[in-house]
């Protein structure tokens, strides 16, 4: 027991739990200090800042540096993999965390500015700090249960969110996305409770060894496929894949601007994560005879990836034409954007499903490249899109097209922000989007069913186009309002947005070091032996065969 | 036999909750809720195996070799304990909320709350 659990020591892996940490205390203290808004906001901002910096160190040490280990393990309390509770640090984690680092300390910024419903929401901090817990909890675990629980946590924090303007329409909104939820929590269960019955584990490096040679674990991993299924419809409503879109709309319209940039930077990504991540790191490696007999599509029919990305495939093709199509209708910017969030996602998961279909191994990291890179783009597009739709409504009361116009006149700054993120979903040179979008389309061109998907995302192309310049002329140009002739813009939201416009511009022109970085977390997604080699899962056979005393790990 | 009835019991219970969240009536829902993520656990229960626990039954005392205690499956107990202590949390956030709505509409009628748009 003792020799075991001395394996796991060193800074690398007290790093994976710090951003855990700082987030948790931060939780704490700000509900502690309720009563003092001003202490409040500032810790609340300190926190915010510590978590960036924890993120950073884990991107530097564990992935980036020239020396780095590529992954870092923590073991919560020196048990052993799989017996205990298994924390993972590598680059597809530390991509995904530090886009919500980014995203996070903008809204925090914003936030401390203009509390919407007042400085007498003394939740508002601790529940946002604990959605990011949520958040940090999913992208770190090793563990399919663990990620049960993180989502819960997540959730638990956005569910009051989504209530928290308090109308009438917003509690309506809330009961369905609760409902939504709650009844994806028991499907989620039923696939943990399934897979832990057929393979023995639930820790996902062990369930990779498991599955990569099920034979001499005298396993089936057939129904394995099936449970796959289950658990990516329970991550397709958490990224609102069509057809589990229809949540989106409602639930981002009733929270807080600044909350649904996260939702639609950060929680939706977690969907996306844990596809990939089961997909590529967990169940790539098992074999299993699957031929759905889908035509156009290249069925590699000796892995449950085939299964996923035909599954993918369809989905998210409708994801972009609903979303596109959805978005061009809307009477506000909220509407428009969060229509918008299901065509983008789509965007993100057809390279995915590219990369699933696949059998070239070049093919597959350039598909999960390609996802990653999308994802970031619309992480920074959508997120200063939403904290816009915050400002504008804090200043002007509203952010129906009918109140709306002339905003350009009124803020140039903030405008130009807002005009930089469109052109950034549209996907101009030089900005993020570009590379996301120019990523997305050379994976589909060189997959199995080049025609088809290519025609699809020139329509989801187009229909970006026209949302965006109908939005950017309904809003920002012709004669200014009343409301917005009145409106009292604060200028450090100005400027977080001005400093969200620098950085998509900035990941444009500098593109190589966010290309490289995507493709070490492309390579981590990929790599299932490095993983399980780094989370070293005792194989519970040889714990009996070298005679531990046998009540111990239990 | 016995997993029989708990096949039946469990099937019984997921039919139960998918009627209930049918339902005009919000508490009705909320209690469909309810049945289904006990259905839930008590399926995860039963996936560490009903038989008496023997190696080959439960997965994770296959590496204890020959001392099998007699006991089930420890880990589907400690994750059904999780699983009904965050499923209590949000049942009770769930009937908060209902009463919300009825205070805000006046009415436990989803077909009268309006349109979801």
């Amino acid at each position: 027991m003792t020799a075991l659990a001395a394996t796991q020591t060193g800074a690398d892996s007290s790093l994976v739990v710090a951003p855990m940490l700082v987030v948790l205390v931060t939780a704490v203290a700000t509900l502690l200090l309720g009563r003092r808004p001003r202490t409040r906001a500032a810790v609340s901002l300190g926190g915010g800042v510590a978590y960036a910096v924890a993120v950073a160190a884990i991107d530097w040490f564990v992935v980036l540096a020239p020396d780095a280990p590529g992954i870092a393990t923590y073991q919560v309390g020196d048990w052993p993999a799989p017996f205990g509770i298994t924390l993972v640090a590598d680059g597809l984690s530390a991509f995904m965390l530090t886009m919500v680092a980014v995203l996070g300390v903008s809204s925090l910024v914003f936030s401390t500015r203009h509390l919407p419903g007042g400085d007498g929401r003394s939740y508002y901090f601790p529940l946002f700090h604990f959605l990011a817990l949520g958040v940090t909890g999913a992208f770190l675990t090793g563990d399919l249960f663990n990620l049960f629980v993180w989502f819960e946590v997540m959730l638990m924090a956005s569910y009051v969110f989504v209530a928290y303007s308090g109308g009438a329409e917003h509690t309506r909104a809330a009961f369905w996305y609760v409902t939504l939820n709650l009844l994806a929590s028991a499907v989620f269960l039923l696939g943990v409770g399934g897979i832990y019955a057929s393979t023995g584990t639930l820790n996902m490096a062990d369930l990779a060894q498991r599955l990569a040679e099920p034979a001499a674990y005298g396993l089936d991993p057939v129904p394995v496929v099936g449970l796959l299924g289950l658990l990516l419809s329970v991550f397709a409503i958490k990224a609102g894949l069509v057809p589990f879109q229809f949540w989106i709309p409602t639930a981002y319209r009733a929270a807080p601007p600044q909350i649904a940039a996260l939702l639609a930077g950060a929680t939706k990504k977690v969907g996306i994560y844990a596809i990939i991540r089961l997909s590529f790191t967990v169940f790539a490696g098992s074999e299993v005879a699957v031929d759905l007999g889908v035509p156009g599509t290249e069925l590699a029919v000796d892995s449950p990836l085939s299964f996923v990305g035909a599954a993918l495939f369809l989905m998210a093709g409708a994801s972009i034409l609903v979303g596109g199509i959805g978005a061009v209708g809307r009477d506000s910017l909220e509407g428009v954007f969060a229509y918008s969030s299901i065509g983008q996602v789509g965007f993100i998961a057809i390279p995915v499903a590219v990369a699933a279909t696949t059998t070239s191994p070049e093919l597959r990291q350039l598909g999960v490249v390609a996802a990653l890179v999308y994802a970031l783009n619309h992480t920074l597009a959508k997120g200063l899109l939403f904290l816009a739709v915050g400002t504008i409504r804090s200043a002007t009361g509203s952010s129906r097209f009918d109140d709306l116009g002339g905003l350009a006149k009124r803020s140039p700054p903030m405008a130009i922000a807002v005009f930089v993120a469109s052109l950034a979903l549209v996907g101009i040179p030089p900005l993020s989007g570009f590379f996301g979008k120019f990523l997305v389309f050379d994976a589909a061109a060189r997959s199995a069913s080049a025609g088809p998907v290519i025609a699809l995302l020139l329509v989801g192309s187009v229909l970006t186009i026209a949302y965006a310049t109908r939005t950017w002329n309904l809003s920002f140009w012709g004669a200014q309002t009343p409301a917005v002739e009145s409106a009292a813009i604060d200028r450090v939201q100005v400027a977080v947005l001005i400093v969200l416009a620098t950085a998509i511009v900035a990941v444009g022109v500098g593109f190589e070091p966010v290309y490289e970085f995507a493709s070490t977390a492309a390579e981590a997604a990929l790599d299932t032996e490095g993983y399980v080699d780094a989370v070293d899962p005792t194989d519970a056979s040889e714990v009996a065969d070298s005679g531990a005393s046998g009540g111990d790990h239990a | 036999m016995t997993a029989i009835v708990l096949a039946a019991t469990i099937g019984a219970l997921f039919a139960l909750g998918t009627f209930l969240l049918l339902r005009r009536d919000l508490i009705r829902v909320v209690w469909g809720l309810a049945i289904i993520s006990q259905a839930a656990n008590l399926y995860l229960l039963v996936m560490g195996g009903i038989a008496p626990a023997t190696a080959d039954s439960v997965p994770v005392l296959a590496g204890h070799g020959d001392h099998v205690p007699k006991t089930a499956d420890p880990v589907v107990q400690a994750l059904v304990l999780t699983a009904i202590v965050i499923g209590f949390g949000m049942t009770a956030f769930a009937l908060v909320l209902s009463y919300r709505v009825y205070e805000e509409h006046d009415t436990l009628d989803v077909t009268k709350l309006g349109d979801r748009e």
